[in-house]
């Protein structure tokens, strides 16, 4: 009985966002890029509300400086899209997307969100391990 | 003018709101301490409402805050929890904050003045993500002292707060966004009132902390009054943030009872 209030808190609790513990293999695969993975994906399911172009007032909380429109923008904060949204060996994180999301960028929260699939998950950590550490112009 | 407990309570709560209570340690509001050996106790709703600007996160809260205290001759003690709505760059929360157990003891008190000691512990019962807790339990002692210059009293205090446990990372800065703290801090007070008649005081306050390691300087301050009517005492207070992005305006009503 014990152990199964302690699976219900647990689950209630849903858990706090972990680091995946993804690295990018060496050499870099280059299977997955910002265009072919990383711009569809955060279109898809992020810039609902990560956009630079959202005002504050309309952005549903997601935080400033958080703008996934752009790869520049991805890799301002790389840990926290793993920690949200990203799934390797170490966690397998579901906090991003949330469960509404708007219909329109920056819109009210009128939908249910798209939310990844597990695999789409381990690739998006997997892009961002070696996202990260690929070499930038700007 | 009759020793107004609940006043001792609130000065020791820095206002009765809850993080005021843990980060400020408002103590020495300038009231004379009650040697009373029979216990008092008191009970109190805040209602709060403030708009803020942090580093990622803009929007208001509006908030009610109840605490109950209880005073018996030189020790105190006192619990205090909100209840806030919360608005983050255009997204609405419900939720409660961290709730704050605060225990005090008048250590000495001579000629109208007064020292003493606290200890505040809050409970990480606010969800950390949504803005409303630290997301690990703070431990805040404090000393504290109040005197009469006069009609003027004077009071401030000085005391340190540390995270145990739970996870330790402030990423989006002023955190929480409903009554911030950094990690490790040492928190200093400084108030003064002066009494307008037999019902009413007027007071200036100022409060803040200085982080220890990583976090920001966070100053606060505002004016308040306060209206004692028989065992009812109501506060009126409007504070400013200044630094470390704690609010930009923030209005307090408390109404308390005692008994």
């Amino acid at each position: 009985m014990r152990h199964a209030f302690l699976l219900a808190f647990l689950v209630a609790c849903g858990g706090s966002p972990t680091p995946t513990g993804t690295v990018c293999p060496d050499p870099d695969p280059g299977t997955l890029t910002y265009e072919n993975f990383g711009k569809p994906f955060m279109e898809k399911y992020c810039t609902w509300c990560h956009d630079k172009a959202i005002p504050r007032s309309q952005r549903n909380g997601a935080p400033i400086y958080h703008d996934y429109d752009s790869l520049i923008g991805v890799l301002e904060t790389p840990d926290h899209i793993d920690e949200q949204a990203g799934s390797g060996p170490k966690a397998s994180n579901g906090f991003m997307p949330p469960g509404r999301c708007p219909s329109t960028a920056g819109g009210s929260l009128s939908v249910d969100c798209q939310q990844p699939t597990e695999e789409e998950r381990q690739q998006l950590s997997a892009w961002i391990a070696c996202e990260r550490v690929r070499p930038h112009t700007f | 003018m009759r020793v107004p407990f609940w006043i001792v309570i609130a000065s020791a709560l820095g206002g009765l709101a809850p993080g005021a209570a843990r980060a400020e340690h408002d103590h020495g509001g300038g009231h004379h301490h009650p040697v009373d050996t029979v216990s008092s106790f008191a009970a109190s709703v805040g209602l709060v409402a403030a708009r803020y600007d942090t580093e990622v996160y803009a929007g208001d809260y509006q908030g009610v805050l109840p605490a109950l205290g209880w005073m018996r001759g030189r020790f105190g003690a006192s619990a205090a929890v909100g209840a806030y709505r919360l608005v983050e760059n255009g997204l609405t929360r419900y939720g409660v904050s961290d709730v704050v157990l605060s225990a005090q003891a008048t250590l000495a008190e001579a000629n109208g003045a007064m020292f003493g000691v606290a200890l505040a512990i809050s409970l990480p019962t606010g969800d950390r993500y949504g803005g409303f807790g630290m997301g690990h339990m703070m431990v805040m002692p404090a000393v504290w002292g109040s005197g009469a210059m006069g009609r003027v009293r004077l009071g401030g205090s000085v005391g340190y707060g540390r995270a145990i446990g739970g996870e330790a990372h402030h990423d989006h800065g002023s955190w929480p966004l409903v009554d911030p703290m950094n990690l490790q801090e040492l928190t200093w007070t400084a108030n003064a009132s002066v009494p307008l008649g037999s019902a009413l005081q007027a007071g200036v306050k100022m409060s803040g902390g200085v982080p220890i390691g990583d976090g920001s300087n966070r100053v606060s301050g505002g004016v308040r009054a306060i209206w004692t009517q028989g065992q009812v005492e109501t506060a009126f207070e409007v504070q400013a943030g200044f630094a470390g992005d704690p609010f930009i305006l923030r209005g307090l009503v408390e109404s308390a009872v005692h008994f």
